[in-house]
């Protein structure tokens, strides 16, 4: 007996509206149903509602007929072979709302259809239906009108976090808005785009107004003068078709991009951070999907290109976020061809000289910086006098007190900032062991065994109630006391330990340098 | 495009010149070699005697497809053997008696019925940097101290078509006074080497060593203080630059080096000589040709072989065991017995490897043809393509396949 394999409907159109997880994508399924129409113009209009928002789209497309309503409303049902949306999935994220109403002239028929409540039917584990009616109409003005109420719109659809900037970005980096094609020259039809927000949403401006294609920046080989020489600079890498064999097959890649410094960049619109749009973008369609950065090595910053690989034989994933034939031998073959290509791209000396600007930019900014720097540490040195910061500048003070009091009674022979013991100075002709702090309190601090300390040099003490307390406390068993009227401190632990204390403030401001007492 | 540059014993003509790289003939002693081109190293003279072709393992059996003797059964292979290079320091590695030795200096290599289909250009290295930490020659009953005159005597002796001086290598770690200090003892060598091969018949090339432009035109600041730089240029007629075997795995070094050394020849107007780069083979050989180097040497043939790397091309080489052999139409994988032989079915390993090493010969030498044929296409694009079709699967490489186009070749946008 065979038995055919059954499909529970209901939670098949659930899932595949479920899986559009970006409510944009209403935005950029509309605009490629638009283009496939052969549309010169679409408008979208969003107002916000509570917990979703209303949208209408409009296109001057050929429209569609029974049959292409049909397969607006059925799932994996499209009747497009050779254009974007032809999986039949795009459109069943309308379901998501209350409401959808589609209106729709072609060949002069006018028909209507509504589909009332999808989304809670859904829920109820219940498949909605939609009433068709038709009209003749005159031949012309055909188009389409789609009308979703209430779409439930979700996180990132939100009237506040919708603005024109962020739907400008998706526009030109998530839907044929944002396609090269018109690069290879093949002809592309040009289709302008209107999108109007709710002044609630956004009043920043009227409406938004593209075409569906992306524009580099204008080139700008040279550096500019100022701060940031490289940041305006631009090379456009022209369109190239590389044709690419691979095991089973042969296949074509479109290649086209450009390489930009920061503000050439911000020219786009560009939306957040740059790090998260551009590199080396995958695309079908000339719609970007995915990005291959590894093609970028590290040191050369993906951040720098933007570069669109086309090829139409990289399948998609239902929701169109990613690539599904990633094991296939057509997706190697043109990952390394992309690879291969943009290792040409870094090479290119222009690249290189790009870069190199950049570094001189930054050495320029650097310098400008240490001069103030230097400014700033000369006033100090000039108002404050020498006032050591760090272990080594105690030891310069210490020679300096040294030649000061013309006596060569120390010199410092070796420091090793990372030992226990800091260093051995030579005093009056023999060899010491000495921790050195800027005060004499870090001596404690650093818990270091004092056993072998000879001399604790120190700028100068530091908190006498920070001593206090160590000779309160004790370190580490052992007891510990100031005797400053012999220049040291003892420590008692299994022996008797003297330690000298040097403290240099002293010393350069008495001009005396103690001789060594043992 | 046509440049000339003739001495007594040297005529190098160059026919065409594409980017950096360029394509002619170097004629000595009224033998003609196509340049860029590739001299496979092979010891004539490896211990054995005249009935073992004097000897070698797998050196033999390259002789022995060289003369198309009967144990390899293949007509002399004589095509790809225009030219050889030899160095004086291998005859150390056989363990000669003194009876041996001079038996194999007393006759010219060329001069010898046995080696009598061979006619190509013997360029016989001075063997510098095996000398360079010991300055004697030991054989079984003898020994001898390598000196200038003993080299040169040598080098005479084989018939070379072109010598080089005894030179001192430098490395990688060497100080500053260091090098200077070996400029200074190569150029002492300089003088007793133009005096003693003032009758010498063939070409006398000029041992340069230096990794960058400062380090090379350092080097030939030291050797024309100690020797006029018109000597230099009346004496030699050609350039070999030297010491980067340490550095043969670091394309971009290697690359650093010849074109720097290309403009060092410029500015010093030599820039018409013939540059040979000593001790640097395979894959970089591409690269360097476009960058203007004319003539190589190369044991990787061997070194393959004998690591049982068959050679797909001079790009992929393949374990034997591995190897489709109907691949290729070499005459040594034509041949049904050699084929068998490569496939472990033969007595000695240099019977099994001996056929190996000599298809990846033909294979090199067919590689440097096809160099010859890009560069001679008078346009750029044909070595990019070449380029292209070389490197571009090559991860390593490819980045260094660029640079090359973008130094030498017009780059790529």
């Amino acid at each position: 007996m065979k038995k055919a394999p059954k499909v529970n409907e209901v939670n098949e159109f659930l899932e595949i509206a479920s899986d559009f997880e970006n409510p944009l994508e209403v935005i950029r399924e509309s605009l490629s149903n638009a283009y496939d129409a052969g549309a010169s113009n679409v408008e979208i209009r969003i107002r916000s509602r509570q917990g979703g928002s209303d949208i209408i789209i409009e296109d001057d497309g050929c429209g569609m007929n029974e049959r292409d309503l049909e397969s607006f409303f059925d799932l994996g049902n499209s009747r497009k072979t050779d254009a974007i949306g032809y999986k039949g999935h795009g459109t069943k994220i309308f379901y998501k709302s209350d409401r959808i109403e589609v209106t729709t002239v072609n060949d002069g028929t006018s028909y209507r259809a509504v589909m009332e409540d999808p989304w809670e039917k859904l829920n109820n584990k219940e498949l909605p239906e939609y009433d068709l009616t038709s009209n003749d109409v005159r031949r012309g003005n055909s188009g389409t009108k789609i009308q979703v109420t209430n779409f439930r719109s979700g996180h990132g659809f939100d009237a506040e976090e919708l603005t024109y900037n962020k739907i400008h970005h998706y526009l030109k980096w998530k839907t044929i808005a944002g396609s090269t094609a018109h690069y290879f020259g093949d002809g592309q039809r040009e289709m302008d785009i209107t999108v109007t927000l709710d002044e609630d949403i956004d009043d920043s401006r009227e409406s938004l107004e593209t075409t569906n294609r992306l524009e580099f920046p204008d080139e700008q080989l040279e550096p500019s003068d100022g701060e940031y020489p490289a940041e305006r600079m631009c090379k456009h890498y022209p369109a190239r078709e590389i044709e690419v064999e691979y095991d089973g097959g042969e296949t074509l890649l479109q290649m086209v991009g450009m390489v930009g410094g920061k503000e050439t960049r911000n020219e786009l619109p560009t939306y957040g951070r740059h790090s998260a749009q551009f590199g080396i973008w995958f695309a079908k369609d000339h719609i970007k999907v995915e990005r291959l950065n590894e093609a970028i090595s590290h040191d050369n910053e993906y951040i720098h290109f933007l570069f669109v690989a086309n090829c139409q034989d990289i399948e998609l994933s239902a929701n169109r976020e990613t690539i599904r034939n990633k094991a296939s031998p057509v997706y190697k073959a043109i990952r390394e061809e992309v690879e291969y290509y943009l290792s040409k791209v870094t090479q290119d000396p222009w690249f290189k000289d790009y870069l190199e600007t950049r570094k001189e930019g930054e050495h320029r900014r650097r310098s400008a910086k240490q001069e103030s720097s230097l400014k700033d540490r000369r006033e100090r040195v000039e108002t404050d006098g020498f006032a050591p910061e760090n272990q080594a500048e105690v030891l310069l003070g210490l020679e300096r007190a040294s030649r000061q009091a013309n006596t060569r009674s120390f010199t410092v022979e070796d420091f090793d900032p990372a030992a226990d013991v800091h260093a051995i100075v030579r005093q009056n002709g023999k060899l010491r062991n000495a921790a050195v702090h800027r005060t004499l309190t870090e001596l404690f601090e650093e818990e270091v065994p004092l056993e072998n300390t000879e001399l604790a040099i120190c700028w100068d003490k530091g908190d006498p109630a920070e001593l206090s307390e160590y000779e309160r406390n004790g370190y580490f068993g052992g007891d510990v006391s100031l005797d400053l009227d012999q220049g040291g401190l003892r420590y008692q632990n299994h022996d008797d330990q003297f330690i000298e204390i040097v403290e240099v403030k002293s010393l350069l401001e008495t001009g005396a340098v103690p001789l060594a007492n043992d | 495009m046509a440049q000339t540059h003739s001495t007594q014993s040297l005529d190098f003509d160059i026919d065409s010149i594409t980017g950096d790289a360029r394509a002619g003939q170097l004629i000595i002693n009224d033998q003609t070699l196509e340049t860029p081109n590739l001299f496979p190293v092979l010891n004539f003279y490896a211990g054995g005697t005249q009935r073992s072709v004097y000897g070698g393992g797998v050196h033999r059996t390259i002789k022995e497809f060289m003369i198309g003797a009967d144990r390899v059964g293949t007509d002399p292979l004589s095509e790809y053997f225009d030219a050889a290079m030899t160095s004086v320091s291998s005859l150390t590695d056989y363990n000669l008696t003194r009876e041996r030795y001079e038996d194999y200096l007393e006759t010219p290599i060329k001069e010898r019925e046995l080696f009598e289909p061979f006619s190509g250009l013997v360029f016989a290295d001075s063997g510098g940097f095996k000398f360079l930490n010991s300055d004697e020659m030991d054989g079984s009953d003898f020994e001898m101290e390598m000196n200038q005159e003993t080299v040169f005597d040598i080098q005479q002796s084989l018939g070379s078509d072109i010598i080089v001086n005894l030179d001192h290598p430098i490395a990688p770690d060497d100080g500053h006074e260091e090098r200077v200090e070996k400029a200074r003892q190569t150029a002492d060598n300089i003088h007793e080497f133009l005096s003693l091969s003032r009758d010498f018949e063939g070409a006398l090339y000029l041992t340069v060593h230096g990794y960058n432009y400062s380090m090379i035109d350092e080097f030939l600041d030291v050797l024309t203080d100690e020797v006029p730089e018109g000597v230099i240029r009346e004496g030699f007629d050609g350039i070999a630059l030297g010491s980067l075997v340490p550095k043969k795995d670091n394309r971009g070094a290697l690359i650093t080096a010849v074109s720097d050394c290309r403009e060092v020849m410029a500015d010093w107007g030599i820039s018409d000589w013939p540059l040979h780069v000593l001790g640097i083979s395979s894959r970089a050989i591409p690269l360097l040709a476009a960058l203007g180097a004319d003539t190589f040497d190369s044991s990787t043939h061997l070194h393959n072989a004998i690591n049982g790397k068959y050679n797909y091309s001079m790009m992929e080489s393949v374990p034997i065991d591995d190897v489709d052999f109907s691949r290729c139409d070499c005459p040594v994988c034509q041949s049904d017995e050699l084929v068998d032989r490569m496939k472990g079915n033969a007595e000695y390993q240099k019977d099994i490897l001996g056929p190996v090493a000599m298809h990846n010969l033909i294979i090199q030498k067919r590689e440097l043809a096809e160099i010859r044929r890009c560069i001679h296409e008078e346009d750029t694009n044909a070595l990019v393509d070449y380029f292209e079709d070389r490197f571009s699967r090559d991860k390593t490489m490819r980045r260094y396949a660029h640079q090359v186009v973008n130094e030498s070749l017009g780059g790529y946008f």
